[in-house]
This record gives C-alpha cells, structure tokens and sequence, in this order.
C-alpha cells in the first residue's frame, strides 16, 4: 500500500474506532446490565478484553510482518512489523493496568502469578526488547534484521499464552464467548463486547496505518545535507 | 553426518579455546559457588526451611550462570574479527549454531553440577534425592538455557548495549525453563515418585527441542556481520 493511501485509511479508521469507542463509553455507563455477583468492577471487562485481543493481533502481526522481512528482505514489511509492534506495546500497557484494577477488587490483589498473566507480561517485555534490538544497533539494516528474528522467536509465545488456561490451574477467568457450546454472557454484555471490540480493532488499524505511513515516509526522505531531489 | 561432524568440530574448537584462555568457566564457577554462599547468608534458615527453597534458588543459579556464560560465547571471535572466518566454513549456519550450543552446554553442565553441590551444602540440604533423578531434570533443563541463551548470545554481540541486552531478551523465554524445573527439582528433593517428576520433565524436553529447532532455522539471520 502507498504511504499517502495508507495515511488517509488510517486517519478514516481510527476516526471509526473513536466514535465507537465513544459509544462504548455510552453503553457501559449506562446501557449494559450490572453483573451480579462482581457488581460494577466487572464493567473493566469491557476495555480489559478488546485491549487484549488488540494487543495479541497486533504482536501476531508484528511477528507475520518480521518473517516476510527475514524472507523477502523488503523495507515495507519492517515498516509493518514496527507500526504493529509499538501497537502492541500500547494496548499490551493497557490491558497490563486494566487487568489488575479488576483483580485488586475481583481477587484482593493486584497481581498474581498466574501463567497467563505472567506469560502474558513476558509478551510484553520481549517485544521492549523488539525496540531495544532495533536502537542499539549502529548499522540500521543489521538493526531491522536482528529485531525482526526477535519479533519471531517472541512469538512463540503466543500459542502458549493461549493453552496456558488449559495446561496449568489458573485463576484467570476462562473465555465466555468463544466456547464449543455457545456464549455464556447476557445478550447485552455480549452485544457492548462486541461493539468494543471493533471499536478497539478499528482504532488499532487506524494507528497502524498512519504509523506505517510515517515510518515509509521518513525512510525515503533524503539525508541532512543531501541536495534537493536526493532520495536515501 | 557430515553436519554432526562440522557440529563437533566447533564445538571442540570452542571448548579447546576456553581451556587455553581459561576466561568463561572460572567466571561461571566463582559465581555459582559466590551465589550459593550469598544465598545461604541472607536466609533466615529458622524461618524457612532449607528444602523449601532450594529448588528454587539452584534454577536461578544456573539461569544467572548461561547468561553470563553465553554472553561470552561470541567475544573472542568478535574481537579478532575471527567469526568471519568461521562463517566462511562451507557449512550451513545451524551446524554453527548447535556446535556453539553443544559448547556452551557443556559448560553449563560443569557449572550446574557445581551450583547443586554449593547450593545444598550452604543451604545444609541433608538428603538431596536420587542424583540420577535430578540429572534427569537437569539435563533438559540446561539444553534450553544453553539454546537461548547462545542464540540471543549473538543477537546481543551486535547490540552497543551489550551484555545489558542479553538478559532482557533471553529472561522473558527462559521463564518456563526455571518455573517446571524448579517444580520438578523440588519434587525431587522430597522423594517424590518420578511419575510426579516426568509431567514438567516432558515440558523441559519440549522447550529444548523447541528451542534448538527455532535457534537453527533463525541463526543464519543474526550470524553475519
């Protein structure tokens, strides 16, 4: 995708996902039943679980991203991988707060350490280290290599993140909605789940095209010095 | 075979060049031996109970000792512009890969075996268990450690963080590693039967196997300069 057409769907986009956001916003506070047995904490739920969603298709992204890069060696592909990774970083950090603001009051503390969430943490530093790689290597290129091999051997992670509930006793609540039987959750919570769930996909597509946009842009732009015309 | 062969042979090189310099494994064992005396000094051993805790503390022992180890593994070569030479070798970039790994693991295997010694003797470990059951769990174990730890080994030899970048890429995987040896390590320790030891046994084995596969397939993209 060009960088300009790339901007433009990314501005239309994340104006998509604020909106509904927005309305998500509307619905908790005063649309959606209150649960009855955790009360109005569980309404974190419903920025808890798509930041969570978001963050994970933003890492398995950022991994799909920096295998074509190892393959194909073409500099889109690292500008995907990069714009989906700091995604990733950003809605990780906010289901890594959301989550514990609902387990000080669901479990009496903030964290506990339980393999998902632990493993889930883990995620989240390998790909600090994704950006650590990438800015502490002097030649650039070598640099985009050896994050992107990063990005791929952190991915690993994800598969067991996801039979980590399964495998090993977990506190963590077990999925309600993609279930061999069917959703467990009122026809209303489902529906505002759903609703933030797009809200939160729209925004991140959005960031991630104006981001890709930015990192190609700036990489064709000509070196300080260079005469006009110059392109790097 | 000729793959294992080349394996082999860097391997020995790797080994031949550590007992010459002498640098990495008198480094590894003063830590193991120093960590195991520290740790012993700073636990209150009337409020918690030596086997309790040992598991635990021997695992981390041995993760601090790869990490040191393996961000080593690649100085020398580096600093006299050696690796060159060595990618220049008509041989494919995983039999580098797992001849470095098999180097580091032995290595790791010598310090481990001293780590086990000083933490159940500081700690006044009385009955450590079966030996053969704890080799059990500790030599998939140190496959892994010695997998990941040489493969971020290089990526981080490129980095101008260094030594600093090693751990904060190599701790995030390496959790599992420690978390189902120390739960089968402390299972051990209490003369458990091996059917509650194999269940995270199978794990360990999975993680290594997994971890040489990746480390194989991905090593080619960070080897070269």
């Amino acid at each position: 995708m060009k960088p300009k057409s790339a901007g433009t769907a990314g501005c239309v986009l994340a104006a998509a996902g604020v909106a509904t956001i927005l309305v998500v916003h509307w619905m908790v506070a005063f649309w959606v039943p209150t649960e009855a047995s955790m009360g109005v904490v569980q309404r974190i739920f419903y920025v808890h679980v798509p930041a969570a969603w978001t963050s994970f298709l933003a890492f398995g992204l950022a991994a799909l991203a920096s295998a074509a890069y190892l393959w194909l060696e073409d500099e889109r592909a690292d500008a995907a991988a990069v714009a989906a990774a700091e995604g990733g970083l950003v809605f990780g950090a906010l289901m890594l707060t959301s989550g514990p603001l609902w387990a000080k009051i669901a479990w009496g503390t903030y964290w506990e350490w339980d393999p998902r969430l632990t493993l889930t943490l883990l995620l989240w530093f390998t790909y600090l280290g994704y950006f650590l790689v990438r800015g502490s290597v002097s030649d650039p290129r070598k640099g985009r290599r050896l994050a992107a091999v990063v990005a791929v051997a952190g991915a690993l992670n994800i598969p067991l993140i996801h039979v980590s509930v399964s495998w090993f006793r977990s506190i963590h609540p077990d999925a309600v909605v993609i279930k061999p039987d069917g959703p467990t959750l009122h026809p209303d919570m489902l529906a505002t789940l759903l609703v933030s769930l797009a809200g939160f996909t729209l925004l991140f597509l959005g960031l991630f095209c104006l981001r890709y946009s930015v990192e190609v842009m700036s990489r064709r732009r000509p070196p300080a010095g260079a005469p006009p015309g110059a392109s790097s | 075979m000729r793959e294992l062969r080349w394996i082999w042979l860097f391997a020995a090189k790797d080994l031949r060049t550590e007992l010459r310099s002498g640098g990495r494994l008198p480094a590894m064992a003063a830590f193991v031996v120093l960590a195991g005396f520290l740790f012993a000094v700073s636990l209150d051993r009337t409020q918690i109970p030596s086997r309790s805790v040992a598991a635990g503390l021997l695992w981390l022992v041995v993760l601090f000792a790869a990490i040191a180890g393996a961000g080593r593994t690649f100085d020398l070569e580096d600093r006299h512009g050696a690796f060159r030479h060595v990618l220049l070798a008509p041989v494919s970039r995983r039999a580098v890969f797992l001849g470095k790994t098999a180097a580091n693991l032995v290595l790791l295997w010598l310090a481990t075996a001293l780590a086990f010694v000083a933490v159940t003797a500081f700690l006044g470990v009385r009955s450590p268990g079966a030996l053969v059951a704890h080799g059990a769990v500790l030599l998939p174990g140190t496959v892994g450690l010695a997998a990941v730890g040489t493969f971020f080994g290089r990526v981080s030899s490129h980095s101008s963080l260094g030594d600093t970048l090693l751990p904060v890429l190599a701790l995030p995987l390496l959790v599992p590693v420690v978390f189902f040896g120390a739960t089968a390590t402390a299972r051990v320790f209490l003369d458990r039967p091996w059917p509650e030891v194999a269940g995270p046994v199978r794990l360990l084995w999975a993680f290594a196997l997994g971890a040489l596969a990746a480390g194989a397939v991905l090593f080619r993209h960070t080897a070269e300069d």
